[in-house]
């Protein structure tokens, strides 16, 4: 790297970590006002059973969207992660009980991680646009997975498998601990690795990154992969909390995920955001679905909460910086 | 250039491995004829309108014949099991082709794929409309082409040839009428839908409030929308669980969410509640929960109708009447089934076999 774009960089760097800072009490004033709003709305939503379940309910999403993070940085977006993700919820349930665990997970994560890899090298070494390249993949994943099993849904009778879904670990269900060690591992890439701050510089400027000597191909199909293994991970907390292998497996859970990382405050422009806030953002939407369920509010209602969560809340982060 | 090339060699291979694929599977089901063939001796309905073994032979018409289905989507077993009845019917007779096409759920796709088989000049329609009303524009099409159209399962408020299902309705009455009979007419119960808005889920809800109109003292709670699928359906019975103290029964529209809220009891230590449940599909797996006790009643919708549509559109073809065909409130004829029963422990054991579905239930959590 050349000195005087060094400290350009430095400098762009430490702006950057300053409004992400700003940014995240943002969102974390929003969630804490959530929360504040729904332990008034429900007398049973801030009890230690209740705050774990939210945990859980948005486990599953929250590695999706953990996994996102690292693609919107590098303003890209993933759109096959709901249909990798049934891929490997497939494979999980298909091999768990004739070849065993040992078989079964290297299996789904792999084949989740492979097909990210394809989009990575699609996208940055055959120049496919992400959005159609990923949109491509979306369709053939989902096609895959439904060929594998015949449409019909594969129960999982293994109870190991089980307990990694619905059991717990010092008091805390194991799926958010999943969740948790996903984040501080992607926290760590991103925030203290040479790797995390080239993400941050593709997503900011592609070609300043590569003049100065990034490997801008090479860490972009890299966060596709990551993206896909995350998808993979996902599947695995999907099929051993719900004890089946259905083909249509997170079918619309992109959206979800793409949902949490904007409301945690990532810019689909790239370049700026963290895994953390997509942690508060996973949370927000996850508090606002249990509020709404715990109140009783129609089901037909609870779709305008959400789409209004998102747009209000995209809208006051934008003013913030 | 390179990649025109690249592109061009892509799509030539996957045209050139589709056939090798086809030759010996059916399409969606992966199963063969020979499978399918003795699948057929299972099925409920092979006595209505029988067919010999056999090439069909119409007046005015030599060789093959074509069959087009639309089906509303196959992202549901239900589906593929309704499909895996019509290819055991079309395996039966070697001259008939099928050509099945996937509405994706989207009643735009499903209009113009109805419109695609007529340019296909197809013998016979078979629709099963992912939406009543929506479908009307495409099946006054084949009715204007002067195509037999046999609609099945959801029906389509305007002309057709003939329609062939069973009442969301009276069956969503059946199951509530268990359930208010097991509470005693007393009781707090939460309901789970199918994705809202979709007809049946709408004709389920509709058959239990008549019943309930009769029963003040159930109380339902809250209403969560399942999707008929597992995954909403356990955030949903979590937070019921979360919010109400004391819940007697889940009323669901699909085993599969039914499952979703027993994961959500067992997680939350509420086996002991005992909260009953009650469920629609009518799958093997769903008959041996009734039959373990994991459910108390199981509405038997059975997909098994798309074989006697294919028998229906062949007696049309053929100029042969339909013995029990009878006009009804929409233009067009029905054709009345007998009605299945609400499977309860009591007769599960007649009705294990006869479901759909070849997959086994999930182990109760709540047995654990």
């Amino acid at each position: 790297m050349p000195p005087d774009a060094l400290t350009a960089s430095r400098s762009r760097r430490h702006i950057a970590t300053l409004t992400r800072g700003w940014q995240r009490v943002g969102v974390l004033a929003a969630l804490v006002l959530l929360v504040i709003m729904a332990s008034l709305l429900s007398p049973r939503f801030f009890t230690v059973p209740n705050l774990l379940n939210v945990l859980r309910q948005v486990s599953i999403v929250g590695v999706l969207a953990t996994g996102m993070t690292f693609v919107i940085l590098t303003r890209g977006i993933d759109l096959s992660v709901g249909s990798l993700l049934g891929v490997a919820v497939v494979l999980f349930a298909g091999s768990m009980d004739s070849r065993g665990t040992a078989v079964a997970l290297p299996l789904g994560l792999g084949a989740a991680a492979l097909a990210g890899l394809v989009n990575g090298i699609g996208i940055a070494y055959a120049g496919l646009p992400a959005f159609i390249m990923t949109l491509g993949m979306l369709s053939f994943a989902r096609g895959l997975a439904f060929i594998y099993t015949g449409g019909t849904p594969i129960p999982i009778l293994n109870e190991d498998f089980y307990v990694l879904g619905n059991g717990y670990l010092l008091g805390v269900p194991i799926p958010a601990l999943v969740l948790l060690v996903a984040l501080i591992v992607s926290g760590f890439l991103l925030g203290l690795t040479p790797f995390g701050r080239s993400v941050y510089a593709i997503g900011s400027n592609e070609e300043a990154a590569r003049l100065s000597g990034v490997p801008v191909r090479l860490y972009k199909t890299i966060v596709y992969a990551i993206s896909g293994l995350m998808s993979g991970l996902a599947g695995l907390l999907y099929t051993s909390q719900l004890s089946i292998g259905t083909p249509i497996a997170g079918q619309g859970y992109e959206l979800d995920a793409i949902a949490a990382v904007v409301v945690g405050g990532t810019s689909l422009f790239g370049g700026k955001g963290s895994v953390a806030g997509t942690f508060l953002g996973t949370l927000i939407i996850g508090v606002l679905a249990n509020i709404l369920n715990l109140t009783g509010v129609d089901p037909f209602v609870q779709q305008l909460f959400k789409g209004a969560l998102i747009v209000v809340a995209v809208f006051i982060m934008s003013r913030r910086t | 250039m390179l990649r025109r090339f690249g592109f061009a060699f892509a799509v030539a291979a996957l045209a050139a491995s589709t056939p090798a694929w086809a030759e010996d599977k059916q399409p969606v089901t992966q199963k063969t004829c020979t499978e399918l063939l003795s699948f057929y001796k299972s099925l409920p309905f092979t006595e209505v309108l029988p067919i010999a073994e056999g090439p069909v032979s119409v007046p005015g018409k030599s060789g093959d014949l074509t069959i087009g289905f639309s089906q509303t989507a196959f992202n549901h077993p239900w589906r593929v099991a309704m499909l895996a009845a019509l290819q055991a019917e079309t395996c039966r007779h070697p001259n008939i082709k099928l050509v099945v096409l996937d509405g994706n759920v989207d009643v735009a796709k499903q209009s113009n794929d109805v419109r695609d088989l007529l340019a296909r000049g197809v013998d016979a329609v078979l629709l099963s409309p992912v939406e009543s009303a929506a479908l009307v524009p495409a099946a006054r099409a084949v009715m204007a082409a002067n195509v037999p159209l046999i609609v099945m399962d959801r029906d389509v408020p305007t002309d057709k040839t003939l329609f062939i299902g069973q009442s969301n309705v009276t069956m969503g009455e059946g199951v509530a009428e268990k359930m208010a009979k097991d509470l005693g007419g007393q009781g707090n119960i939460v309901v789970i839908t199918g994705l809202k808005g979709s007809s049946p889920a709408v004709d389920r809800d509709q058959g239990m409030k008549n019943v309930l109109a009769k029963y003040p003292g159930i109380k339902v709670l809250a209403t969560g929308d399942g999707q008929w699928i597992r995954d909403p359906a356990v955030p949903i019975m979590e937070d019921f669980l979360t919010a109400y103290p004391k819940i007697d029964a889940v009323f669901s529209h699909a085993e599969e969410s039914s499952w979703g809220a027993q994961l959500a009891v067992a997680r939350a230590n509420r086996c002991k509640d005992g909260i009953r449940q009650y469920t629609f599909d009518g799958s093997n797996a769903g008959f041996k929960a009734v039959k373990a006790g994991a459910f108390q009643a199981d509405g038997n919708y059975t997909p098994f109708i798309a074989d006697i549509g294919l028998r229906a559109a062949l007696h049309k073809l053929m100029k042969k009447p339909i013995p029990g065909e009878a006009s009804y409130k929409f233009p067009g004829r029905q054709l009345v089934l007998p009605d299945s029963p609400t499977v309860v422990a009591g007769n599960a054991d007649q009705w294990i076999g006869r479901g759909w579905g070849d997959f086994e239930p999930t182990p109760d959590p709540c047995k654990k």
